[in-house]
């Protein structure tokens, strides 16, 4: 069973939305689910601070020893802060998704759009566990 | 390339392909974020006179000569989950080189973790679900998942010429652990007649109508595979 954190919410893409200790800041990564399914992570292009995206654009990509796979921005908004510590352990993705290896923090644009992104039980049913 | 991102366009649209083709000429292919400048000698393989691209998949580098290189395009649940898809197709490919009278075997996932990008080429180590025969790897795969459609390719080896790669290879190369029809089996074997037990495995395994038609690549996927920034973007 994947670990999915009850107080994150979720895209059908598999990414996460963590709040942070700032006001409209999000922290975004795949989940564990994803990071399993895809296998030892090796590289991940990110996008610099200040990089604006709009709902489910694509902000990045994922390779893993499966498959090159994007990365979909959950909610519109800026990227305020990179996780520089990926470029040299992007390994740190399948050892902890939601702690060390998360990807972008993002200053929301719409925090309306939150409330459109899936729940931890929607997320469990959409990938059947 | 372009031929195949082409297919994996499309498969936007709710069809799937299967491509079997070979190279002429033959050519080295890089993976996406493969750091080829730092791995391989550039000016060597100008003076060698070998081309060299770019794929939109992932891995490490391949040398294209005698092989059968297969491309599947399809919606993304067209076999269930990434893994679901990847193994899918591993298992098709492995039954197929089981039609040829070997035991193709799927690798397992490596204790020590998966070689890095910056690891050499891509049959120096078979990644875990990659199909071997008598522990070297036969077949070397990558995928790519855009928005809701997958591509995976890869190489069936007719021969094992990788090799070349090793000698593009800039300090220490790790020894390819490659296998091939013509080495397991003990006797030549033509593109002919591997592509033929794939299409057949595919046919009746894999359901839908076939239709067998040529791809014509869009010209703008063949202008940007073909321009040198991509292939030597990093």
């Amino acid at each position: 069973m994947s670990d999915i954190p009850a107080t994150l919410h979720y895209t059908e893409e598999h990414e996460y939305v963590k709040p942070t200790d700032e006001t409209n800041v999000v922290q975004v990564g795949i989940t564990d689910y994803a990071q399993g399914e895809l296998g030892d992570v090796v590289y991940v292009d990110l996008p610099k601070p200040g990089t604006k995206f709009g709902r489910m654009e694509v902000f990045g990509t994922i390779e893993a020893v499966k498959a090159v796979s994007e990365l979909f921005c959950p909610v519109s908004g800026e990227v305020v802060e990179v996780n520089e510590l990926l470029d040299q352990d992007p390994a740190a993705i399948n050892r902890d998704p939601y702690g060390d290896g998360w990807m972008i923090k993002l200053k929301v644009r719409n925090s309306g759009e939150l409330d459109q992104l899936l729940t931890a039980t929607d997320y469990a049913g959409h990938i059947g566990e | 390339m372009a031929a195949d991102y082409t297919l994996l366009l499309a498969a936007h649209d709710g069809n799937a392909w299967l491509r079997l083709y070979s190279w002429n000429p033959a050519c080295l292919s890089f993976g996406r974020n493969e750091p080829a400048l730092q791995r391989y000698d550039r000016e060597r393989i100008a003076r060698l006179g070998l081309d060299a691209v770019r794929r939109p998949t992932g891995g490490r580098a391949v040398w294209h000569s005698a092989e059968v290189t297969y491309a599947v395009a399809a919606p993304a649940d067209t076999f269930g989950s990434l893994s679901e898809t990847y193994a899918a197709v591993h298992r098709l490919l492995a039954n197929a080189v089981s039609r040829l009278g070997l035991a193709a075997g799927i690798a397992a996932r490596p204790t020590a973790g998966h070689a890095g990008l910056g690891a050499g080429a891509c049959f120096a180590s078979p990644a875990g679900g990659e199909v071997v025969v008598d522990a070297r790897k036969l077949i070397g795969s990558a995928q790519v998942r855009k928005a809701h459609a997958f591509l995976q390719h890869g190489s069936i080896l007719l021969q094992d010429e990788q090799d070349v790669v090793s000698s593009i290879t800039r300090g220490a190369a790790a020894a390819p652990l490659a296998t091939s029809l013509s080495r397991a089996l003990g006797r030549s074997i033509s593109f002919e007649e591997v592509a033929d037990v794939v299409a057949e495995e595919a046919r009746s395994e894999w359901e839908g109508s076939w239709n067998e038609s040529v791809c014509e690549p869009d010209p703008n996927l063949i202008s940007r595979f073909a321009d040198p920034a991509w292939t030597w973007k990093r």
